[in-house]
């Protein structure tokens, strides 16, 4: 659809230049990074916002991009995925939409950014404490598996009484004989607030823990913030005696870059591609990552035992 | 030596009034309406102790103000006036009243423990039997699924819950199967003192009575103190040692409960004492 | 019996009135001023004729009963006596646990509770261990007679007189130094009858004190070293036994 543009006025001609479409104006850019100041200061707490009608639906990232576009600046370079590709429709049109907004550049180099925005997961790439991570979350109560009534929900929180998280957990094992809970593990913020990562894995789970960069939780249905800032304890809810695992599926590896084979040091989250033979093949959700690990295997042979741009130990944990 | 509960001149008004509402209420004037204030003074000028070891009963018929004392001691309700003390919370010198609703709810935790009438107050029935248990253990901090697991065993065994139905949801279970699944959680963090609001009551006789004899062998056992309410006598007198009666919102007598039985004083503990023993 | 040791019970000037408020407060004088003692070791039998206050007395002492006035000074084992009547309520419960037990005539057995765990845990509310309890309770029953097929049986299902040996059983194991017995033989048979009373021989044989109501006067003449007549809750005369039974057998001739 083509809108037709009216001949700029003589106010416009004035003042010259093509003005941005401005999404959010300054005030509520404050206002949201107001909250945002105060989910950092108190690591795991869900902070309420005056959410704003974004151009996408509620649930749709409207709490990530509100987050973005009142932190971002104009140097700035953007990322944005949804799963772990750049390309899919919804990171694509986001993508498109704060560069538009806000003029900055975008990439899909996850290294490049400054910002990142993303819906469910943490690139496989360890991030810096320059960068930032912006996750958009659905859900952002941890309790309400367990509790409906918000006051309750608010007093629980007050008095860490997280027992009943516990108890579901519990009853979880004991009937399962395994956490089932994936993704959105509750976990301990800086052992004070439990916090839902929904809807990120629990692959992505120990790259909050201490991590050198800073998270910010959006929940734009839900009008909350919540925040992991760097250096801080990120621990999943787990008994002693049952240790914490991640999601990996069994001698599955990359059909691409070849991750989690038994000949690779490197292992990262994996998804299934949907195939009409029946034995499925797997691939890293993480494109841009494994991507660049399929180029440097193919620019200097077969041994791509590091990540993608940078020689370090080892991806994910 | 500090009782383990200690409660004294305790009084809830709900509605409007205060203190001073409470003039033409009580058995001598046979209403808990505050005429000056129209206020309910559903208890007033209530004092009693219990010892370790020891289980006091409260009786009265429905609306004599039992259950509010109860409820304004484990904190459900905040008392109008009056103080409570455990010995367990520094050594009695805390009058309970005067701490936040979040430190009070602390206490039900490990230190005072409530069964209620209806298992569905005290029970999540969503929960397993044992998931019930798991929640008063992982809030005082179990954080061992194994050493929870084992616990909530014990309890069942020690309630005469069947270990295969622990894993079972809790409304799936009988009535007096809840009540025990109750008294298990009630007791999972070794609470001294416990209070049983009407344990029995609505359950069948013979379900009732197996459910009591259960409560007397831990009452037994345990050395915990106790404060039973019921309107029925003969819970009264199977479970405690001392008693009060209340009417009105007022105790009207405070004895030894085989006294309270043989001789009762007070005109309505004898009407009380004469329906029961027909 | 050792007259010349402080007593073991004092009862001075006791009172007890029931008023009865559903028959427009109505009073029933039952004690009127009764005092009496109880000395280490010895067996004093109350009698008189049915509404002389024997059991009142009784239940008046252990306060199941509420008095009206008076005391009741309690001294056992030579420690300072205190006055059970001024006692509060839980340091009384505390004392009928070690210091004074009641038997009734009455056959309140615990419900729903075996015999043997019946008085077994009575030994352990006594301080016994959970093994010493349980040793002595099946001694204890065994003696009165009440055979191991019953030791299951809840005491609702016994006979009156298996009933009222099981009670017995409960309220005598690990015995307190004064012991309030109100009609403990009164449904028993003759063979059961002198199990008890020779049981009973022992206890102040071994230092118990025992104020006791018995009907049967032989078993007074066999147990007790001293009599207190009760009338018209009054003490009417104390003495030997053979005295106060004579007395009691011509006071019943010269009311026919």
């Amino acid at each position: 659809m083509t809108l037709v543009q009216p001949r700029p006025s003589a106010v416009e001609r004035l003042a010259g230049g093509e003005p941005r479409r401005a999404l959010l104006d300054e005030l509520s850019k404050r206002e949201i990074r107001r909250a945002v100041l105060t989910a950092v200061a108190v690591p795991g707490y869900q902070v309420p916002f005056a959410s704003r009608e974004m151009p996408v639906a509620r649930g749709w990232g409207s709490g990530g991009l509100q987050i973005t576009l009142a932190v971002i600046g104009s140097d700035d370079v953007l990322k944005v995925i949804d799963q772990g590709e750049d390309a899919g429709v919804n990171a694509a049109n986001l993508r498109r939409l704060v560069a538009d907004a806000s003029g900055v550049a975008t990439t899909t180099v996850a290294g490049e950014a400054t910002v990142i925005q993303s819906r469910h997961r943490i690139p496989e790439e360890p991030m810096r404490a320059d960068q930032l991570l912006v996750l958009q979350v659905p859900v952002p109560e941890p309790l309400r598996g367990v509790e409906r009534d918000m006051t309750e929900l608010r007093r629980m929180h007050a008095e860490t009484d997280y027992a009943r998280m516990w108890v579901s957990l519990y009853e979880d094992l004991v009937r399962n004989g395994v956490i089932t809970q994936t993704p959105g593990y509750p976990c301990l913020v800086g052992g004070r607030y439990v916090m839902a990562t929904t809807p990120i894995p629990r692959w992505d789970i120990p790259k909050l823990h201490r991590s050198e960069h800073l998270s910010l939780f959006g929940a734009g249905r839900e009008k909350r913030i919540y925040a992991v800032p760097p250096h801080t304890d990120v621990e999943p809810l787990t008994f002693d005696d049952v240790p914490f695992e991640v999601e990996q599926p069994d001698g599955a590896c990359c059909h691409r870059c070849g991750s989690g084979s038994p000949a690779s040091a490197v292992s990262s989250f994996l998804v299934e591609l949907p195939s009409t033979g029946g034995a499925g093949r797997w691939v890293c959700s993480d494109t841009d990552w494994c991507a660049r690990r399929t180029e440097q295997t193919s620019r200097y042979g077969t041994a791509a035992a590091g990540g993608p741009v940078r020689e370090h130990e080892e991806v994910g944990r | 030596m500090t009782p383990a509960l200690q409660v004294e001149g305790l009084g809830k008004i709900y509605g409007p009034g205060g203190a001073a509402d409470v003039a033409g209420t009580g058995p001598d004037h046979g209403r808990v309406v505050s005429p000056s204030s129209g206020g309910v003074v559903a208890a007033w000028d209530v004092s009693f102790s219990v010892g370790a070891g020891e289980a006091l009963g409260i009786i009265g018929e429905s609306g004599s103000g039992k259950s509010t004392v109860l409820r304004c001691i484990c904190g459900d309700e905040t008392p109008t006036a009056g103080s409570i003390r455990l010995a367990c919370v520094d050594g009695g010198g805390r009058d309970l009243t005067e701490l936040g609703a979040s430190a009070r709810r602390a206490l039900r935790i490990d230190r005072l423990a409530v069964v209620y009438q209806d298992p569905a107050e005290g029970l999540d029935l969503r929960l397993s039997a044992g998931g019930n248990v798991a929640e008063r253990l992982t809030a005082a901090g179990w954080r061992n699924f194994g050493g929870i697991r084992s616990r909530a065993a014990e309890l069942m065994r020690r309630t005469d819950v069947p270990l295969d139905r622990m894993d079972d949801p809790v409304k799936e279970f009988s009535g007096g199967m809840r009540q025990r699944v109750q008294l298990a959680k009630a007791l999972a963090n070794n609470p001294p003192v416990v209070l049983l609001d009407e344990p029995t009551t609505g359950l069948d006789a013979s379900v009732a009575a197996a459910v009591l004899d259960l409560i007397r062998d831990l009452l037994d056992e345990l050395g915990v103190a106790a404060v039973v309410v019921s309107h029925d006598f003969s819970v009264i007198e199977l479970l405690t040692q001392r008693a009060l009666v209340m009417q009105h919102g007022r105790v009207v007598e405070a004895g030894l409960t085989d006294q309270l039985l043989e001789d009762p004083q007070h005109p309505y503990s004898q009407r009380l004492v004469g329906a029961a023993r027909g | 019996m050792a007259e010349r040791s402080e007593p073991v019970l004092q009862v001075r000037d006791l009172h007890k009135s029931f008023v009865l408020h559903a028959i427009g407060g109505r009073r029933i004088e039952a004690l009127r001023g009764i005092d009496l003692e109880l000395y280490p070791g010895e067996h004093v039998a109350l009698v008189g004729s049915s509404g002389a206050g024997k059991s009142t007395l009784l239940k008046s002492i252990y306060r199941t009963y509420l008095p009206d006035r008076g005391e009741v000074w309690l001294r056992p084992d030579g420690r300072d006596p205190v006055d059970l009547l001024s006692l509060d309520e839980r340091s009384l419960a505390a004392r009928r646990v070690r210091e004074i037990g009641y038997v009734s005539q009455f056959l309140r057995s615990e419900p729903r509770r075996g015999v043997l765990d019946s008085v077994t845990r009575a030994g352990r509310r006594r301080g016994l261990t959970p093994d010493d309890a349980a040793e002595a309770a099946r001694r204890m029953l065994q003696r009165l007679g009440i055979g191991e097929a019953l030791w299951g049986t809840f005491p609702t299902l016994l006979s009156g007189g298996e009933k009222q040996r099981v009670n017995l059983a409960a309220g005598i194991i690990c015995p307190p130094p004064v012991l309030l017995l109100d009609e403990p033989i009164s449904a028993l048979d003759p063979a059961n009858r002198d199990a008890v009373l020779e049981l009973i021989a022992e206890l102040t044989d071994g230092g118990t004190s025992v104020l006791a109501v018995f009907h049967d006067l032989a078993a007074i003449e066999r147990l007790a070293d001293r009599v207190i007549r009760l009338d018209g809750g009054r003490v009417a005369s104390v003495g030997r036994p053979t005295d106060i039974l004579t007395e009691l057998t011509a006071s019943i001739g010269a009311h026919r």
